[in-house]
């Protein structure tokens, strides 16, 4: 437990009462490539002084389900969108206006704000070995001689009875 | 399948992160039990979560037929 506690403190970093969020988005795909990096710049604005961590470029995807959307009286469907990420730094009071603004945009098809945090998620796996000095060798298994002790007539017939019997 | 040595921390469970979440779903697209992915109680509350949000932003399927 002790561990735990540790690691979420070094990873949620609550710097002077900002958090650290990030906003996924797929913006409609009827767009060109210039159109897409406007609307892009448009939620950059609507993050205000926030201070941005790390983005991904929208990228054209194939979504995994037909997104439906009512506009003004017409049903309009999605098979595809730009999908981008945007991290971000920023007090919690200014969240729900982001949200707002990121509603209002007839542009961005969907969008989801999340809390997270400031190490990049994901990272790729390494293997870990427990000690690079082994590696490599083949650890042999100790040999324990067994001494043999001297065996008298005795015990021998013994044994050979309790077997027998 | 998998222990919680392959995903260290919850953390590091993350909704974008589709190939490692898609191996987490049963062929309906249904999310596995604990019992059978082994995972902590934490790392299934998030790895829960991280399917829930990748279903809601359409990078996987609600269903799959």
């Amino acid at each position: 437990m002790v561990e735990k506690s540790q690691v979420n403190e070094t990873l949620t970093q609550a710097i002077d009462g900002q958090a650290v969020y990030e906003v996924g988005f797929h913006v409609v795909p009827n767009l060109s490539d210039e159109a897409v990096v406007a609307v892009v710049e448009k939620i950059r604005q609507a993050l205000g002084d926030a201070e941005i961590i790390s983005e991904q470029v929208p990228q054209r995807m194939t979504l995994a389900y037909t997104i439906e959307r009512a506009d003004s009286g017409k049903r309009e469907k999605f098979t595809e969108s730009y999908f981008g990420v945007i991290k971000f730094a920023t007090s919690p009071d200014a969240t729900p206006a982001l949200s707002e603004k990121l509603r209002g945009m007839q542009d961005v098809l969907r969008y989801l704000l999340i809390e997270t945090v400031r190490e990049e998620v994901g990272t790729p796996r390494r293997a870990v070995f427990s000690s690079n000095r082994l590696e490599g060798e083949t650890i042999k298994k100790p040999v324990v001689e067994e001494k043999s002790k001297p065996v008298s007539e005795e015990d021998l017939d013994k044994t050979i009875e309790a077997i027998v019997a | 399948m998998a222990t919680d040595s392959y995903i260290p921390k919850f953390q590091r469970i993350d909704y974008k992160d589709v190939e490692t979440l898609r191996k987490f779903l049963n062929p309906h697209g249904k999310i596995m039990s604990r019992r059978r992915t082994g995972l902590s109680a934490a790392n299934q509350r998030a790895l829960a979560q991280a399917i829930k949000r990748a279903r809601f932003m359409a990078l996987l399927p609600y269903i799959v037929r």
